[in-house]
């Protein structure tokens, strides 16, 4: 999050033969090395990490990604894959000392099958291109990150990105059936299958949320479902976020799976309502809940939810009556990320996780942190599954802007771990993150995730540096200049 | 043969026999510390160890080459945790499904339950279910243990105990390496804990029964009720019976409604009465696990329900298939064959050519090996790359999986 100061040694670049390889795979005009090119790819959308690249290789085929691999692996660059550029993390934050590979020349839907409810797309295809492809027939892909309009598949199966109606309807991990998967020594396997179980270890499922440290994914076969009889959707006004957060308590307590239940603070209402009149109520909290299904279900949940949320303290429920209704109310919380930019210059949003019997606890201490750190946060997220969003608004001029922000970001962080929850539940751990693994993880817990890294890519080429913690990541400052091994082996030269 | 510590041993019996190996000890650990007391022991001394839950499940995969050490997880059956606002529960390996859901079934105020059936679940443990990935009927709706784990603790063949993900719904912190453990059949680690998401019971049911079908008649049924206004949270096809049985749980009148609507996609659909019901559901349960015989795990496109009915349609004239359960909106389900393994290789050339995949759940000596000719070489390198990173010296149940031999 916090501008990162490069060493700002004299760039590598690649040798020409290197290079020369490199074209011949992909042809010469996807092979990016000018500054002002490669200065686009410097970062993904956590945007204080920045970091230029070597090159930008832009192949249109598993047969070019694995032949770039084998480029990489033969002469040990370091390559970070690259889809639409949308992770939170610094998870596609390129290396000083290797290549970004981009997908998002290979962005076919190469089959459709309703018949089966499968689609096969390739990883730059964006993930609401899947949704509309299947929508007349109706069938819908239901992982739905705020970003679906941007984000790639490839992206999103290697964050397991999630959605608002992940809640009910499970991750991108229990929507994606198989996927071509090149090695990280250029091979190609095919992971899972089409058909819902195949034999062996469940390489996918480690695969999937591993953010492109095993390898990289090159054809995704996902699972489409078909879209629910009714959708219904509410908006309950709240006097405060503990009263918001025991209706979602209450909810889930009933046994209710909503499709959908997303809360918004106070700053996050105002914030909407001067970026884009979104017509919310004035209260200390609102809670979107959706539900969807067969109409008689849907409808008699509906009116206890309704219910639930006034004995919880609601003064008003708005209820959608049509679509262009239900498209309002949920437009504030749509574009909450966006509306920061118009009430902040600058915000980062942390992605910690509570258990959600421990949603109105957390959020009470949120706000004592915000006192004590002197800074605002809006709170806008995932309620039904305790997955918090709280957007730090700082100003990265002001005299320690970025590190105040970074403080409290890491003391919310420890709060949501106190409560017995998670470092992220979507955004993924990326270089954003990584040293904060140790807080969640024992050295034990990553040594086993470093064995299973190392069974997938012995010679860590794969986006090295995010994900796993390593000394030299979290610990060592930065020494005396040293001749980097690319160097010594030939492959780049200081420019 | 000697185990370090405290932890409670005996010799092996005739009783205690895996696929026809006897081992020297049988070990029950209480404890994490304990199971890695055991595994380091065995490392040293190239032990091989065969993890047993409730022994229910012990034939899935094939038979291991191997087996000095049995090591039981009946102590390792204590309740951490059951947190009903979250519907969450974390427990020991060795606790068994029965005890699980009647706990969690006991929270005042609230219905919910772990959504798995799979076969001989009462006596089957958490542990056993996490590593044989058993799911039954409801699977069509709430998935495998795939879909509910949330975190383990464990225990790798050096003795290093280790946890994956926590006990939240929501968490993409580190790798995913519950995925790796859900279906590994003991081979990479023993499990110790488990964190599984619950579900809520809904307050009402309703089952239709439509029979006789044929194979084609079958398929299409189930091609329409994917499609219909219905959420039925239960679709079994049972062959020979020729019948397909469909449970709707909601609330009362949403149970009412969507079972009137399943029964009008076919004319001889029809509602059971309760007494009805129980009889079908109870004859669906041990499906198709009674018996002697081996049995295989099935798995195919939905398209091709149909060819596989008529697949086993073949085989039962020809006495080779003894009953075949498919949940039909999601085309995955066992068949128990005569143990004989020509039938067992004609089903699985069968199933191939459809699209599908076949493992083997129940082999029996008669049928050893299955192989995996159709897996993908560099994903099968992979396999071998994980299994050796995690157990180098191979000691937990080596020769679990076909492809090794
Ligand atoms: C406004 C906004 C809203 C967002 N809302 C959500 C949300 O609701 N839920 C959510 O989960 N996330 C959300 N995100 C985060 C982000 O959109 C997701 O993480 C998304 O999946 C990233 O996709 P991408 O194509 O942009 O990937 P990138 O940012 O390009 O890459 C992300 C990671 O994936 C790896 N990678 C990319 N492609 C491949 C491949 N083919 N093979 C292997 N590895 C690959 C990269 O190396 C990197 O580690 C949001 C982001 C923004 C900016």
């Amino acid at each position: 999050m916090v501008a990162m100061a490069l060493a700002e040694a004299p760039r590598l670049g690649l040798n020409a033969d290197v290079l020369a390889q490199l074209r011949t795979i992909v042809g010469s005009d996807w092979v990016l090395t000018r500054p002002d090119e490669l200065r686009t790819y410097e970062c993904d959308g956590l945007t204080g990490w920045r970091a230029v690249p070597l090159a930008v290789v832009l192949p249109s085929t598993t047969s070019e990604v694995a032949a770039v691999v084998r480029v990489c692996h033969r002469q040990g660059i370091p390559f970070v894959a690259r889809g639409s550029g949308t992770g939170l993390s610094g998870g596609a934050l390129p290396l000083t000392d290797g290549i970004v590979i981009g997908l998002s020349r290979m962005r076919s839907v190469l089959r459709v099958d309703l018949e089966n409810e499968r689609v096969v797309v390739q990883p730059g295809v964006t993930n609401l291109e899947v949704t509309r492809v299947v929508e007349a027939s109706g069938y819908f892909y239901a992982p739905d990150p705020s970003s679906q309009r941007v984000c790639s598949i490839g992206g999103n199966v290697a964050e397991n990105s999630g959605g608002a109606h992940c809640l009910k309807y499970g991750f991108t991990t229990n929507h994606v059936l198989a996927a071509t998967f090149v090695t990280t020594d250029g091979e190609v396997a095919q992971l899972g299958s089409s058909a819902l179980d195949s034999p062996g270890y469940d390489l996918l499922g480690v695969v999937i949320g591993s953010e492109g440290t095993l390898g990289i994914v090159t054809e995704v076969t996902v699972r489409i479902v078909p879209q629910p009889e009714r959708v219904q959707t509410l908006l309950a006004a709240f006097p405060s976020t503990d009263a918001a957060g025991r209706a979602v308590a209450a909810i889930i307590a009933a046994g209710i799976v909503p499709a959908a239940m997303e809360m918004m603070d106070r700053a996050t209402i105002e914030a909407v309502e001067i970026a884009m009149h979104a017509g919310y109520p004035d209260c200390g909290a609102a809670l979107l809940v959706e539900l969807d299904g067969p109409a008689p279900e849907c409808e008699s949940l509906f009116t206890r939810v309704d219910a639930l949320c006034r004995d919880a303290g609601a003064s008003e429920v708005r209820v959608a009556q049509d679509e262009a209704e239900r498209a309002r109310l949920w437009k504030g919380r749509r574009g909450a990320f966006s509306a920061m930019g118009r009430v902040s210059p600058d915000y980062y949003v942390q992605d910690g996780v509570v258990p959600r019997s421990r949603l109105a606890e957390v959020l009470a201490k949120i706000r004592g942190l915000e006192e004590r750190h002197s800074l605002r946060v809006a709170n806008v997220f995932h309620a039904g599954d305790g997955n918090l969003h709280p957007l730090i608004l700082y100003d990265r001029r002001a005299p320690d802007g970025p590190a105040r922000a970074k403080a409290l970001a890491e003391d919310i962080l420890g709060l949501c771990l106190d409560a017995g929850g998670s470092l992220t539940g979507e955004h993924g751990v990326g270089r954003d993150k990584v040293c904060q693994m140790p807080r969640l993880f024992s050295a034990a817990d990553q040594e086993v995730m470093h064995r299973v890294r190392a069974a997938f890519d012995p010679s860590g080429l794969a986006n090295p540096g995010k994900l796993l913690p390593t000394p030299r990541l979290c610990g060592e400052h930065p020494g005396i200049y040293r001749p980097h091994p690319l160097e010594r082996s030939g492959a780049a030269e200081r420019l | 043969m000697e185990m370090a510590g405290e932890v409670p041993t005996r010799p092996g019996a005739p009783g205690d026999a895996v696929s026809g190996l006897i081992p020297d000890l049988v070990v029950t650990p209480g404890s994490a510390q304990e199971v890695s007391a055991v595994l380091r022991a065995s490392s040293q001394r190239g032990w091989s160890v065969v993890v047993r839950g409730g022994g229910t499940k012990l034939t899935w995969g094939a038979p291991p080459r191997h087996c000095e050490i049995v090591l039981e997880t009946g102590r390792l059956d204590q309740l951490v945790e059951h947190e009903p606002g979250d519907l969450i529960c974390v427990a020991g390996a060795g606790m068994t499904l029965g005890r699980l859901q009647s706990l969690v079934a006991g929270a005042a105020g609230y219905r919910q339950r772990l959504m798995l059936d799979p076969p001989q679940g009462d006596g089957a443990t958490l542990g056993g279910l996490v590593a044989t990935r058993a799911a039954g009927p409801l699977r069509a709706r709430y998935g495998t243990m795939r879909d509910q784990l949330l975190g383990a603790q464990f225990v790798l063949a050096d003795g290093t105990i280790a946890r994956t993900g926590g006990k939240v719904v929501k968490n993409v912190a580190g790798y995913d390496i519950d995925k790796l453990l859900v279906g590994s059949l003991g081979t990479l680690a023993v499990l110790v804990e488990v964190a599984v998401r619950l579900h809520p019971v809904a307050d009402s049911s309703r089952t239709v029964l439509l029979e006789p079908l044929s194979p084609s008649e079958a398929g299409s049924f189930c091609a329409a009720l994917r499609r219909a206004p219905a959420v039925p949270s239960l679709v079994e096809v049972l062959w020979p019976e020729r019948a397909v049985l469909v449970r709707i749980e909601s609330s009362p009148e949403g149970a009412e409604r969507q079972a009137e609507r399943v029964v009008a996609l076919h004319p001889r659909a029809r509602v059971l009465d309760e007494p009805e019901a129980r009889l079908w559901e109870q004859r669906v349960e041990g499906r198709p696990w009674g018996g002697s015989g081996p049995v295989v795990g099935i798995s195919v496109p939905l398209s091709a329900i149909s060819a596989l009915l008529e697949l086993a349609e073949r085989e039962a004239a020809s006495g080779a298939l003894l009953e075949l359960s498919v949940r039909g909106t999601i085309g995955v389900g066992e068949a128990r064959l005569v143990a004989d393994p020509q039938a067992v290789s004609r089903t699985r050339e069968g199933v191939e050519k459809l699209g599908g995949q076949m493992e083997l759940h129940r082999s029996g000596a008669e049928v050893g090996r299955l192989g995996s000719a159709s897996q993908d070489p560099v994903a099968r390198r992979l396999m071998k790359a994980v299994k050796t990173a995690l157990d180098p010296g191979d000691i937990l149940a080596p020769g679990r999986w076909d492809w090794e031999a």
